[in-house]
């Protein structure tokens, strides 16, 4: 499409801008324009004004509740039979095809076997609660193990490391709560984090997360890069 | 009421694979959306699948949001409203009735991007009233139907170069009132 240019500078951006949003440029066009919106911050501020203003042409149009079966369906599709944690860690030793319901009592004491090799010996930490806290692709996998009475949690990084000129910053979600952080790894792969008292009950009875965050960690309160890994906590 | 706070906070939570905070943020969206999909796509059951792929979208880009500088509901609104245009497209492009077009972005301008206030509500609405009703009419039709240039110049009878060089035009005038 040839380009009417008769906009400059200012106006010229703006019109881009709303046509990008609107999905009015051609494929060479939109390429383009997002090779300006990459390098340029007075692009991406016309985008987002353009895209907060449409959006408000949104709110007129009226609400349908779908259909009721719906939400379970999505859920289905998003969360397909997820693997509880513990069989992933089976899996991992070998052992998923010999297991039984019946077996569980000899699962806890491998799994507490197993976590007692994890780190530096230490007789006083006796894990009751554990998480792995993985990647879908793996590409990421942390074991954590608690231990309720001296309120210590137990990380050994298996796989995985943070990106170049970032760090692992590990959270806790409970229930209805915000993230709210244990703390930024280090990069050793194995560390015991002291639990503040005030989020031990969220650590036997939540998520754990890792995301990936500016030297330091997240400046904000809340993970602000990529959420690489989660696990629930569960009880052995 | 669920506040805008209230869906920060969801989305946060859905970024670190919170299942709870998926279902809070599908009661409490689901219905604006699935209006949404069913404005653009006009067909129950394309607006169904499209509302499906729209949360799994949502659910898998959740740690983005935080770092895209739109407001929740407006980033929410345009990945829907982006996806559900592709669709469109792609039905026309099915069926010959268009040329290919440009996949939508999923409305993340970038880590950089500064937090936008947007015009107060209703102002899109006025200052769509203050252009030519053709014109007003053109830009809702891009944005809720997907209507590509070659599509409204065959609508309202111009030279391709002619609508958009009037649209451009209407959307600096509307720029200019959404500012002031």
């Amino acid at each position: 499409m040839t380009d009417p240019t008769d906009l400059t500078g200012p106006e010229e951006a703006e019109a881009l801008a709303a046509e990008y949003a609107l999905g009015l440029l051609t494929p060479p066009e939109a390429r383009a324009f997002e090779d300006l919106l990459a390098v340029d911050p007075s692009f991406r501020e016309a985008y987002a004004r353009w895209t907060e203003d449409f959006a408000s042409l949104a709110e007129t149009v009226p609400e349908v509740a779908p259909p009721r079966d719906l939400q379970a369906r999505i859920e289905a599709d998003l969360f397909p039979a997820a693997a509880p944690a513990r069989q992933g860690w089976l899996q991992r030793l070998g052992l998923l095809p010999a297991m039984a319901a019946g077996l569980a009592a000899a699962v806890a004491v491998l799994v507490v076997l197993n976590l007692n090799i994890l780190g530096p010996q230490a007789p006083s930490f006796v894990p009751g609660y554990r998480a792995e806290v993985a990647a879908a692709d793996r590409s990421l996998i942390v074991a954590a193990a608690f231990d309720p009475a001296s309120g210590a949690l137990r990380i050994d990084r298996q796989a995985g490391a943070a990106p170049s000129g970032r760090v692992l910053q590990l959270w806790v979600i409970a229930g209805d709560q915000p993230p709210q952080s244990l703390g930024v790894l280090p990069d050793t792969a194995k560390t015991d984090i002291t639990v503040p008292q005030a989020l031990q009950a969220a650590v036997k009875d939540g998520t754990l997360a890792i995301s990936e965050e500016p030297p330091g960690g997240s400046p904000t309160g809340l993970p602000t890069g990529a959420v690489l890994a989660t696990g629930k906590v569960t009880a052995l | 009421m669920t506040t805008t706070a209230d869906i920060e906070a969801m989305i946060a939570r859905m970024a670190l694979g919170d299942r709870a905070a998926f279902s809070s943020l599908y009661a409490a969206t689901s219905a604006k959306l699935f209006g949404l999909c069913l404005r653009v796509l006009n067909n129950r059951a394309e607006a169904e699948d499209a509302l499906q792929e729209v949360f799994v979208k949502i659910w898998r880009n959740a740690s983005r949001y935080q770092v895209n500088g739109l407001s929740p509901m407006t980033w929410l609104i345009t990945v829907t409203r982006n996806h559900c245009i592709d669709r469109v497209r792609a039905r026309k492009a099915a069926t010959g009735d268009m040329e290919e077009a440009a996949d939508l972005a999923d409305a993340a301008p970038g880590p950089e991007a500064q937090a936008i206030a947007a015009s107060e509500k209703g102002r899109i609405d006025d200052c769509l009233s203050q252009l030519e009703p053709d014109r007003a009419d053109a830009v809702r039709r891009a944005y809720l139907e997907g209507d590509t240039y070659d599509e409204l110049a065959t609508r309202y009878r111009v030279p391709l170069n002619t609508i958009r060089t009037w649209l451009r035009r209407s959307l600096i005038k509307l720029r200019e009132c959404l500012s002031s």
